[in-house]
């Protein structure tokens, strides 16, 4: 039976393959992202899940929240485990089968980073989610290389000397396209339609394909649980989550925000950027603004970008030994 | 040896609470210990938290599964777990509620004090995380530990933590409790019921772990066996939908983190209140206000 294409959500399944009754906190957003993608794959799925808030609340044993096969190793290997069960399954013979990896920002940026990177070298055919919610929050809201800039975590401290986070995201997204898997594409849960369209694609490709959610954290964002969803989409608006997805080398950004919304308005939101003075807010609005320039390659109207129009000059040898 | 359990809230600071507690032992001279249950649950959802003390070093290091005394951070727990499970008859319990101890069933009747905490949190902290004011209230009851003592292992803990202003403040609501804390006893009506789990033994665990979906003494295990789990005991406020309002727009079934929310035929909505955790994300995304969030547990339909 040839299964529907899911274009809105109003093509989504009624039938659940993330039960009701996992144990994360309310109003969590790895929940609703994961929910929704399990809804877009369906039936025929086998899911592994590393070490993270996601496998505490969906899985201890003898329990499961998912109604698909569930495997479970190690942290650092997600990547490859879920390549291994493809090539299981292939010399058994069996196709149709979507084979889904799902781990966190840690999982993903940091610790499993060379997993990662083996499975979309070799191309294989599998699925790899992250559920980016910008720290190590299983283990207690811990920084990772993707906490953003200023933010408060326990070791991004706030203090007299430091004040948060002081590196910048870590552009992942760049790093997996660089080894030219035929789809990626980063998700918000605040635009269903985008998020669904763009799971379905992933579901379908061939190969190896990457998602990227990002999925705000009620205490570890130190928000509330029923802005869950508007944090998500003010990040959208803001800036520092833009949505875009690269289908076979073609790269489209999905969704262009009007107007730039300033930074402070999606901070404002979140306990962990309390503490961020003018400085520091305005180093983040500048990075936005920098991102902005390379991906709609134009000039952000005046507000929020006090950026003066450099003219990026090119440099071809900055090596001090030849001098300038 | 005495030893103490604690039933609380994710968030509510039940961990806090035991290791306040067992610090306020040691400042008196007494051993100590203090730890919480590590399950899988996050904020919200009922957490317990043990301390130990003692004249002697202590060896134990099991969970307290029959104590002396009785910490209730939050009434709402006694309808939902047999938290007066084990509680020695000779025992005692401190309650969160603004109800009089004779009001209070706990299934085990024992000495009993009640207080407001949630209501002196409000006052003094101006936030509802109640677990220095119970303390307060345990002082009275407890009486191995003085006052004095909690009150400095509230200033040494909460002013470490949190700075020193915290500190007075986290004590002064200690201080209130502890006056206003009503003495009496609880009664024992209704039956406790024991929490059933399989736990298999080494030869039951089939290879490689996976388990088929399946029901061990009405205990669902393997895929999808989560729905056992209500989850809609956690929540304080309940979404109130109304049908006329509805456009169909199908929000808040997509951005509901539980899957509490069933999209019927016809696209309208029906919750199954048996989960919802009461996040308020549905009433948030909302285009048309069909959805209000109404404070306390309730159920529709
Ligand atoms: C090799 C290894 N190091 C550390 C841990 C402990 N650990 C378990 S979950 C976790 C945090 C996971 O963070 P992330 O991947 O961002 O997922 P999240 O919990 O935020 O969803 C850590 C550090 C582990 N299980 N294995
Ligand atoms: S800590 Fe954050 S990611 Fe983990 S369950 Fe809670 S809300 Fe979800
Ligand atoms: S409040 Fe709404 S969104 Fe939150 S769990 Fe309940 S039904 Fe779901
Ligand atoms: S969000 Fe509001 S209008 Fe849309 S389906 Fe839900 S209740 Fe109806």
């Amino acid at each position: 039976m040839q299964e529907k294409e899911i274009r809105t959500i109003k093509d989504l399944s009624r039938e659940e393959f993330l039960t009701k009754g996992h144990g994360a906190c309310p109003g969590c957003g790895v929940a609703v992202a994961v929910k929704n993608i399990a809804r877009v794959l369906g039936k025929n799925t086998i899911i592994y899940v590393p070490a993270s808030c996601l496998i505490v609340f969906t899985a201890l044993y003898p329990s499961s929240a998912f109604k698909w096969p569930f495997l479970y190793t190690a942290f650092e290997n997600t990547g490859a485990v879920i390549s291994g069960i493809k090539a299981a399954l292939e010399r058994r013979g069996k196709q149709g089968v979507t084979v889904v990896g799902m781990a966190g920002d840690g999982g993903t940026f940091d610790i499993g980073l060379q997993a990662l990177s083996g499975a979309a070298e070799r191309n294989d055919d599998v699925l790899y989610v992250c559920l980016d919610n910008e720290a190590y929050m299983n283990t207690g809201i811990q920084r990772s290389g993707a906490t953003p800039f200023g933010a408060w975590t326990t070791t991004s401290p706030v203090g007299k000397k430091i004040q948060g986070k002081r590196e910048f995201k870590k552009d992942l997204d760049a790093i997996v396209a660089a080894h030219g898997v035929p789809y990626m594409a980063t998700l918000s849960i605040a635009h269903p339609n985008d998020f669904v369209r763009k799971v379905q694609k992933a579901k379908i490709t061939n190969g190896f394909r990457f998602l990227h959610v990002l999925c705000p954290c009620v205490p570890g964002w130190r928000s509330e649980a029923s802005k869950t969803v508007a944090i998500a989409r003010l990040a959208v608006e803001t800036g520092m989550w833009t949505l875009y997805e690269i289908d076979h080398g073609v790269e489209k950004l999905t969704y262009k925000p009007r107007e730039l919304v300033p930074v402070k308005e999606y901070l404002q939101l979140q306990g962990r950027f309390r503490h961020m003075g003018e400085d520091d807010i305005e180093k983040l609005q500048n990075w936005i603004c920098e991102k902005w320039r390379n991906q709609f390659y134009e000039e952000v109207p005046v507000p929020p970008c006090k950026l003066e129009k450099v003219k990026k000059e090119l440099i071809l040898d900055e090596d001090p030994l030849h001098g300038p | 040896m005495y030893e103490i359990r604690f039933h609380g809230r994710g968030g509510q600071g039940a961990v806090m609470a035991a290791q306040a507690l067992a610090e306020a032992a040691v400042l008196e001279g007494y051993f100590a210990q203090a730890f919480p249950y590590f399950g899988a649950e996050r904020r919200g959802a009922p957490v317990r938290a043990f301390a130990r003390i003692d004249k002697e070093k202590i060896r134990v290091k099991s969970q307290v599964y029959e104590p002396d005394i009785l910490v209730v951070l939050d009434e709402s727990l006694l309808e939902i777990d047999p938290v007066g499970e084990g509680l020695k008859p000779s025992g005692k319990a401190v309650i969160n509620t603004t109800k009089m101890p004779e009001e209070i069933d706990l299934g085990v009747e024992v000495e009993c004090g009640t207080v407001d905490a949630t209501g002196i949190a409000l006052e003094s902290i101006k936030a509802p995380i109640v677990n220095t004011a119970i303390l307060g209230a345990l002082a009275r009851v407890f009486d191995v530990i003085s006052l004095e003592s909690i009150l400095n292992a509230i200033m040494n803990r909460f002013g470490e933590k949190l700075g020193h202003q915290s500190g007075v403040m986290n004590a002064e609501a200690a201080r209130i409790a502890y006056l206003r804390t009503k003495i009496g006893r609880c009664s024992a009506r209704r039956q406790l019921a024991k929490t059933k789990v399989w736990l298999p033994a080494w030869y039951e665990i089939p290879p490689g772990n996976a388990l088929p979906q399946h029901a061990i003494e009405g205990v669902l295990i393997g895929p999808g066996s989560m729905v056992q789990n209500y989850t809609g005991t956690w929540r304080t406020q309940t979404p109130h939908y109304t049908k006329d309002k509805c456009i169909r727009c199908l929000r808040c079934w997509f951005s509901c983190p539980e899957g509490c929310i069933e999209r019927m035929e016809d696209d309208y909505e029906r919750w199954d209140y048996r989960y919802c955790k009461g996040c308020g994300i549905c009433a948030q995304v909302c285009p048309v206000n069909a959805i209000e969030m109404i404070r306390g547990v309730h159920e529709w339909q």
